[in-house]
């Protein structure tokens, strides 16, 4: 018996006008696994197919050809849905609710006792951080908090295998990074987790493996570790060098023949600069940073 | 509108359901069996029946928790999203409402319906278009800003969500129509001025059965017509034999009223037409025709008034239903005469009318299980044989066949029973009592000042008082003085206690002159012998039973009424008048070349009246099921296509089934004329009429009318599919015109026909949502 969670063979969807005739090949025969506790990341451009699939997979679509079983069942089964969590591309919630009541609507759809709801949803709105907007109508949510809010239904049942299409989107930085979090720590229970996503960086940190799709057609399958290892290139990072001491280590590496020697200051990419003004504002408020002081804190690479 | 509902048949309608149901689920599989092989190929078995065995299994695991959620989301959202405003418009318009309905110079009756029909209507047409709107517009719309996908990537069963936007709207629908029913009540007991507050209640009526007696005495279903084909009442003509007899089953204490006096009363409400063929004065106009009513048990024309169908035989028949059995014999005699010397002289009509009347006899006769009948029941029951071979061997004959006719048989018969009835004529007489109770004549208004509902309400007493005929006197007589010698308060020693006289006017309710005679009459009997006194009781002294010594004294005149009155005797209304429950009231009309209309309807027994909303919340509960039925059309319909066109279909279906459902099943019985849809059209195409036909070759004929065969039969499942939505106004019509709503005639049906569609809708919803792709755009 295999360990795959997730078992995808020669998928294939046609999407059809109301005549039956062809539209879009969305996928074109897909094949693939997913191993129970991996984090699998589903990679392509813009209408390659990664939400189509997600969605057969929760039997949302039908596919026009091929076999797939998740969690061991059919697509179409609904009993799957127990084990599941679902984030949707946007997050489709009844707007009228609040915080609280959708938690414990979806919630009251797995059977869960009322007391193991009202915890359940303490504990993803204090995860998700809108502790203090729990009480408003949805409708009034801004696009990120409505993200937050989706994210949290999708945990409600405590699931073995967690769908999330594009969970980053709409989230400010410091939501993409607890997002990262969520899913190290989903990983860490144990649990299966599925992605799409175009934040290639978000990918890179977070999944084990990746697959990219394009035009519905599987053109990449692996381990990010291995696909992303650049295996020609060095890099050397230190503080406090001077030039005279830049000149030695560029005679040292001449001497080895080895040329295109570059000297540069690295910079802290804009993600973890605004994460650090955003920490740092929390700490000292109402000051305002210039950019040496940023620089000069920032000195020391990895938040 | 008709208010007197035929009995419901509960039992025929589930079956027609349940044939129904099959046929159309066997239909429905096949269809889906077939897509999916069309657009799958072999597989498509496969994937049919796992979506079967998928299906089944979302059945059995419904669960209750689930569906309660979806059920108060729905009712979340349409508290949310403003639903209820529906109320404000409704309170505007009870605001407004006087300035549309009747002032108060109408009589109190109609004030009430009008308002009754006002409030109704408009508690029905203010929830109407939002429960429709609100049905076929939310799953399209969840399905369109896809909140569904979120409800159904979880382990909700899309049966489930089916069944919990149901359940949902319901509620919704419930609760607003409870409290505009609430409000409305308490509007309508303001708004009734005080002096038609008393019209607000329900009468209960019951029904009885109607036919008529023609002006020679023959029994018919239907009385004369003056003219107007598509009359809804006959006519009997005035100062006539005519009557109109309704017979009323089922009579008991429950069906009297009581007066001020607290005396109990029976209340007789009927509806007649004035007909009149003369104009007279103005004053005879506006008092219009005198109708009377008879109250009456009358089990010989029940026995014998079928015999009076042939006129031949009808003297006989007449004869038997007065009680004179030696005339009757004599009579029945002649006929066999006849029959035995000219059989050919009566005519096929006599002889079957006789065997069927000799049949229906028979049957009355036996069916009374009284030892003094049982003879004559079994020689009327051969005689009937006798002549039905008769009749059958006149048809041999007169279809060119070879057949010995027996009459000879069947006058020996018929000699049987006249003999019969001489040898037992004072039996019958005993055995059969008539008792007739004519009242007082009252006016049936000839113009109603604008509808129809001129209404006479004639109370009757239950201790009847009225001047007996001579076979009630003779029966009430001897039944008085065979009671009291019985218990030994006629005699003191050997003559009649001297109080007698005394006692019977207190105690037997007779007149003191009367009395006086009486008493008189029994003296002069005792001495001259007819009556002695043996072992302290008193008898006949021939032995005959008091019954014919009384009639024979009545029939020598020897007991004439001493007062003017006449013989003013008391009878009680349930026990002597309707025996086991049966009533018949027979109404004449008295005026000369006057005619009285009538139909089924128009007479009825009215019992203690109802209050108001005694009616009022069963015709609530059914505007509720029309409403919750619309919710269940309209949710299945949207579940596979979008709002707006949702929106028609449900519209549709409720326009054709409150109005044309009717006038399908006409055509489908043929009841509604013309010609099919193709031949008409060709008809008109061809300026030819109906008359004349269609002029095309035969092929063509036998192609078009097998075309109007299969749109007929279109039009039958059409019938069957669309819920006849007029079965929920019904409720509302009864309240509207002051009836009490019959439950089990006028609820049960609407409860039934509105579970016979949530049944299946709740499955073809589940499925059609299920088998659908929620992405598909
Ligand atoms: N409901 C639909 N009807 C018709 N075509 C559709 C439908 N949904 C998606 N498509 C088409 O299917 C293809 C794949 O769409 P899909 O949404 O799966 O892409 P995606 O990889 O999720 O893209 P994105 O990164 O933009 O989310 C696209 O060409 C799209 O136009
Ligand atoms: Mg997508």
């Amino acid at each position: 018996m295999s360990n795959a969670v997730i078992e995808i063979r020669n998928l294939s969807k046609i999407y059809r006008d109301f005549w039956g005739r062809k539209k879009v090949q969305a996928v074109k025969s897909l094949s693939l696994d997913v191993m129970k506790g991996e984090v699998f990341g589903l990679l392509g451009p813009n209408g390659s197919g990664k939400t189509t699939t997600m969605k057969m997979l929760l039997g949302l679509l039908f596919p026009t050809s091929g076999e797939m079983t998740i969690l061991g069942k059919p697509a179409s089964d609904v009993s799957k849905n127990e084990r599941i969590g679902y984030l949707p591309e946007e997050s489709y919630l009844y707007r009228f609710l609040n915080a609280d009541e959708t938690l414990d609507f979806y919630g009251r759809l797995f059977n869960m006792t009322a007391a193991d709801r009202a915890r359940r949803s303490d504990e993803l709105i204090e995860m998700v951080g809108l502790g203090k907007a729990r009480r408003r109508q949805l409708k009034e949510y801004s696009k990120g908090m409505t993200r937050r809010i989706g994210l949290a239904q999708a945990l409600i049942n405590d699931p073995d295998l967690v769908l999330l299409d594009e969970p980053t989107s709409g989230l400010d930085p410091i939501g993409t990074r607890e997002m990262k979090d969520l899913i190290h720590q989903l990983k860490a229970q144990g649990k299966t987790v599925v992605m799409c996503s175009h934040q290639l960086a978000d990918v890179q940190d977070v999944c084990d493996r990746i697959a990219v799709l394009f035009q519905g057609e599987l053109k990449v399958l692996g381990r990010v570790d291995e696909l992303l290892e650049l295996r020609n290139e060095m890099q050397i990072r230190t503080t406090n060098l001077s030039e005279e001491a830049m000149a030695d280590v560029r005679k040292v590496l001449e001497k080895h023949n080895v040329k295109d020697v570059e000297f540069s200051r690295p910079k802290a990419d804009l993600e973890q600069l605004f994460l650090r003004t955003v920490r740092e504002s929390g700490e000292r408020p109402g000051r305002r940073f210039s950019t040496e002081e940023v620089a000069a804190s920032g000195k020391g690479g990895n938040v | 509108m008709e208010f007197d509902i035929r009995p419901y048949n509960f039992a025929s309608a589930t079956l027609a359901w349940l044939i129904l149901a099959g046929v159309l689920a066997a239909l429905g599989l096949g269809l889906s069996l077939v897509l999916s092989v069309a657009r799958n190929g072999k597989g498509g078995i496969a994937i049919f029946s796992s979506g079967l065995v998928g299906y089944l299994n979302d059945i059995l695991s419904i669960s209750p928790r689930r569906i309660l959620a979806l059920t108060q989301l729905t009712l979340k959202e349409a508290v949310r999203r403003k639903a209820l405003l529906v109320f404000v418009l409704f309170a505007v318009l009870l605001m407004f409402a006087g300035w549309f309905i009747a002032d108060a110079n109408e009589r109190p009756e109609l004030q009430v319906s009008v308002h009754v029909t006002f409030l109704l209507t408009a508690i029905s047409w203010l929830i109407l278009p939002a429960v429709m709107f609100l049905s076929c517009w939310a799953l399209p719309e969840d399905i369109r800003i896809r909140s569904l996908h979120t409800v159904v990537t979880k382990p909700a069963r899309r049966l489930e969500i089916v069944i919990g936007r149901m359940a949902g709207l319901g509620v919704v629908t419930l609760f607003v129509l409870i409290v505009m029913g609430a409000i409305g009540l308490f509007w309508l007991t303001r708004r009734i001025p005080d002096s038609a507050k008393s019209a607000l209640n329900c009468r209960v009526p019951v029904f009885g059965e109607l036919y008529f007696i023609s002006s020679e005495g023959q029994p018919q279903e239907v009385g004369l017509n003056v003219g107007d084909v598509w009359a809804y009442r006959s006519h009997i003509l005035g100062n006539s034999r005519a009557r109109a007899v309704w017979v009323f089953r089922g009579l008991d204490e429950s069906c009297l009223t009581r007066n001020a006096k607290g005396e109990e009363e029976l209340q007789l409400e009927c509806r007649f037409e004035a007909f009149r063929t003369v104009k007279g004065s103005e004053r005879s106009i506006l008092q219009g025709i005198s109708a009377q009513y008879t109250l009456a048990s009358n089990p010989r024309e029940e026995a014998f008034g079928m015999l009076a169908q042939s006129e031949t035989v009808r003297p006989f028949a007449d004869a038997l239903r007065d009680g004179q059995y030696r005339n009757a014999s004599d009579r029945l005699k002649q006929l066999t005469e006849r029959m035995r010397t000219a059989p050919g002289e009566l005519r096929p009509a006599d002889y079957f009318g006789l065997h069927f009347g000799l049949l229906v006899s028979g049957s009355v006769l036996q069916y009374k299980k009284d030892p003094r009948l049982d003879d004559l029941a079994k020689l009327l029951m051969d005689a009937s044989t006798a002549g039905q071979a008769v009749s059958e061997a006149q048809r041999t004959v007169e279809n060119g066949g070879n057949a010995e006719i027996p009459y000879a048989a069947f006058a020996d018969s018929l000699d049987l029973i006249a003999k019969a009835l001489v040898e037992k004529s004072s039996d019958l007489m005993e055995a059969l009592p008539r008792l007739e109770v004519p009242l007082a004549s009252f006016h049936v208004a000839e113009y109603h000042d604008g509808d129809e509902d001129s209404t006479n309400l004639t109370r009757v007493p239950r201790k009847l008082k009225f001047v007996a005929d001579y076979e009630t006197l003779g029966r009430f007589l001897s039944v008085t003085v065979d009671d009291w010698n019985g218990s030994g308060r006629l005699l003191e020693g050997n003559a009649f206690k001297a109080s007698l006289t005394d006692d019977l006017v207190k105690e037997a309710k007779i007149s003191q002159l009367n009395a006086e005679r009486l008493v008189e009459v029994l003296n002069e009997q005792l001495s001259g012998g007819s009556l002695v006194i043996d072992g302290g009781k008193l008898k006949v002294a021939d032995n005959r039973s008091w019954f014919v010594f009384f009639d024979d004294l009545i029939r020598r005149e020897a007991l004439v009424s001493a007062d003017t009155q006449g013989w003013m005797i008391e009878r009680d209304l349930l026990n002597d008048v309707a025996k086991n429950g049966e009533l018949r009231v027979e109404v004449a009309c008295i005026n000369d070349q006057m005619y009285l209309g009538m139909a089924r309807p128009d007479l009825f027994i009215r019992k203690a009246d109802q209050p108001f909303w005694a009616g009022y919340w069963k015709a609530l509960i059914n505007i509720a099921l029309m409403l919750l039925l619309i919710i269940v059309l309209g949710v299945t319909v949207s579940c596979i296509v979008k709002g707006p066109v949702a929106l028609f279909f449900t519209l549709t279906f409720f326009i054709v089934g409150q109005f044309f459902h009717d006038f399908m099943l006409r055509k489908l019985d043929g009841i509604e004329k013309g010609m099919g849809t193709v031949e008409s059209a060709v008809l008109i195409a061809q300026h030819r009429n109906p008359e004349v036909g269609m002029d095309v070759s035969e092929t063509a004929q036998n192609v078009v009318r097998a075309a109007d065969k299969s749109l007929e039969g279109v039009l039958w499942v059409f019938s069957n599919i669309v819920p006849d939505f007029t079965i929920f106004n019904r409720a509302a019509a009864f309240v509207e015109n002051r009836f009490d709503v019959p439950l089990g005639d006028v609820v049960l049906p609407a409860v039934v026909v509105f579970i016979g569609f949530l049944i299946p809708c709740i499955l073809i919803a589940g499925a059609l949502l299920k088998f659908r792709e929620l992405e598909s755009k």
